[in-house]
């Protein structure tokens, strides 16, 4: 029997739920965009992620911006990172058999977490700002304002992309490389140009996601793995066929995500999320990669 | 000339080669052994973790090497392994010599749960998900009752004195990496090893041809998590306490790759090659690290794993076949001739 405080709870954790979806979503299409597009699995996106938050945190300290300014100031430096990483490495492994790949991204996720504990060390930080414990409370209902910041911002991102990807002519050529790289190839689309476009974007977008984290979460150079299961999860769900599908999984996995805190202890949510994760790869199957998913 | 008689001198030849294969074989671990007896303490220690690297990467390239599908979690069943061990001596007062073999099946049980789902789908979705696994199991057993949490196990100390104790845990893991690399080499020379190497040139027309690709790589996964979870087990006995930072550290996973790799994926020589080379770098970069100022501050320790993730993308990039790749590139044309 719900009471109306326990109602209340329930909306509160609703609420919260998409607002942490749309954070989810953010730090997903990284993912979804470069394995889509350019079939990369990227193992070291969630580094990029941890980079972004200490991006903020370095920022925040040194010169006092405020975490969303240091989102716009993401927006390039991440864009720059993507493309030398594309330029210097994803460029050359892209003929040579996946296993190559993966062996690099691997090995630049070794590098950038290691970097990271000799630069900031193994402590856990928190980006603390004004608004950082303020919340907006309406009918009883608290929302954590660096939430809502944090969900807006995600929210812009995925509108601007999704529109790039449909309304543009560099979305439609990128769309046709989804498809078929070689027959985009052939219809005159410079597509290791646009490799490294997408790799730039995919880049810049975890960046940001680093930078929205940091201001709801704590984090440190190596709990990012749980950033690339929830990421993962994210695009096994909503597969790889388009950033609206992306967003319903983002936020059907934020609200699972902050229903079953409420039900069970934290460490449990990891649990549901894995079990998660099985159950979709099981569903899913070849669909993932599968031709049909493949139009982004 | 009778064909016969060519065929029997070919025979002949292939005998005595394999013969004295044997030989060599023997004669080393021979002196492995006597090793044992005649080297000093840290010494001892040293080898023994050379022996335990060599049983983890062997156990990883039955999947990773030979059919290609890459475990970034390898420290997943390892850790298992040892925190079996741990939690059944302490906790249940079971043999410790009887936690070996259960060590080994918890890992290869854990192993179903992520092979069964990951192991279906093809390509790399099976690398990420190792990764998450293996956090996933770090924060799981940080947050147990029953594995002492973030405070770890410690485990019940041997009745011998250091020596001996030492001594025992060489042969220990002697005795194993002789069995792995014999293992390895057997499966390298049966349909197997065959049929793993056709799933890494080509799944589907390996499938076409009759090879039970899901199949074959569960099994191939889950006797590489065997051979962790046996090794993790002696890992606990031998380190004497256990806590979830480190017995489930990314760091193992990363040498075990890098160490294949370096060695030569694929090949039952690899990481015999691979891990003392990876091991000796490992110490040269610690050394460095305490003499060579950088930027005016001396370097920390953990600026090797940076190093390693460097030699980690060169290798893959310049020599993704590693020292065997040279050897056989060498040998090749030495034949060819």
């Amino acid at each position: 029997m719900l009471t109306t405080i326990s109602l209340s709870l329930l909306v509160q954790a609703l609420i919260n739920g998409l607002l942490l979806g749309l954070v989810y979503t953010l730090i997903s299409l990284g993912l979804s965009l470069t394995l889509g597009i350019m079939g990369v699995v990227n193992v070291a996106h969630s580094t990029l992620i941890m980079l972004g938050s200490y991006l903020a945190l370095e920022l925040l300290q040194r010169l006092g911006l405020d975490p969303i300014i240091s989102a716009v100031v993401a927006v390039p430096v991440f864009f720059l990172i993507g493309v030398l990483l594309e330029r210097l490495l994803i460029s050359r492994v892209a003929r040579t058999s996946q296993t190559t790949g993966l062996l690099v991204l691997f090995g630049v996720l070794v590098v950038i977490e290691g970097a990271a504990i000799l630069r900031w060390t193994t402590d856990t930080q928190v980006l603390t700002v004004s608004y950082t414990n303020a919340s907006l409370t309406l009918d009883g209902i608290a929302i954590a304002v660096p939430r809502l910041i944090a969900a807006v911002i995600a929210l812009a991102l995925v509108v601007l992309l999704d529109t790039f990807l449909r309304s543009t002519l560099y979305g439609k050529a990128i769309r046709a490389m989804a498809q078929n790289r070689d027959a985009a190839r052939i219809s005159g689309i410079d597509t290791d140009r646009l490799s490294l476009l997408v790799f730039g974007l995919a880049t810049a977008t975890a960046g940001i996601g680093g930078v929205v984290l940091a201001m709801i979460f704590p984090f440190d150079p190596q709990d990012h793995y749980r950033w690339l299961a929830w990421a993962f999860l994210v695009v096994v769900i909503g597969g790889l066929g388009s950033i609206r599908n992306t967003l319903l999984a983002g936020l059907l996995i934020g609200l699972i995500e902050t229903v079953s805190s409420i039900l069970f202890p934290f460490q449990y949510v990891y649990f549901i999320v894995y079990l998660l994760l099985v159950v979709a790869l099981l569903v899913r199957g070849q669909g993932l990669a599968g031709s049909q998913s493949r139009a982004l | 000339m009778s064909s016969a008689l060519l065929e029997r001198v070919a025979t002949g030849a292939r005998w005595r080669s394999w013969l004295y294969r044997g030989l060599g074989a023997a004669a080393a671990v021979g002196l492995l052994a006597l090793l044992g007896v005649l080297i000093p303490l840290d010494w001892v220690t040293t080898l023994s973790s050379v022996f335990m690297y060599i049983m983890l990467a062997e156990g990883w390239n039955i999947l990773g090497g030979y059919a290609g599908y890459l475990n970034f979690g390898m420290v997943t069943f390892f850790g298992v392994g040892a925190y079996t061990a741990g939690v059944l001596c302490t906790q249940y007062n079971v043999h410790p010599l009887l936690t070996i073999p259960l060590a080994g099946s918890v890992a290869t049980v854990v192993a179903l749960l992520v092979g069964v789902p990951a192991l279906r789908l093809r390509g790399v979705y099976f690398a990420i998900l190792t990764l998450i696994i293996s956090f996933l199991t770090q924060v799981l057993v940080t947050n147990l009752g029953i594995t002492g949490g973030a405070s770890g196990i410690y485990m019940p100390a041997l009745p011998f004195d250091a020596f001996t104790n030492e001594q025992i845990f060489y042969y220990a893991f002697l005795f194993l990496m002789v069995l792995t690399v014999l293992l390895a080499f057997l499966i390298e020379h049966a349909r197997f090893g065959y049929a793993l190497v056709a799933i890494r040139e080509d799944e589907d027309p390996a499938e076409i041809l009759g090879v039970r690709t899901t199949w074959l790589k569960t099994q191939a996964l889950l006797l590489g998590a065997c051979i962790a979870g046996i090794a993790g087990a002696i890992y606990a006995f031998h380190t004497s306490y256990i806590e979830p930072q480190g017995t489930f550290s990314l760091d193992i996973s990363i040498d075990v790759v890098l160490m294949s790799l370096v060695g030569g994926l694929g090949t039952w020589q690899g990481p015999v090659i691979g891990v003392p080379l990876m091991l000796v770098t490992a110490q040269v970069l610690r050394i460095l690290a305490g003499e060579l100022p950088f930027l005016g501050t001396a370097l920390p320790p953990e600026f090797d794993r940076v190093v390693f993730g460097v030699i980690l993308i060169l290798v893959a990039l310049l020599a993704p076949s590693g020292v065997m790749g040279l050897v056989r590139r060498v040998r090749g044309r030495r034949l060819t001739v």
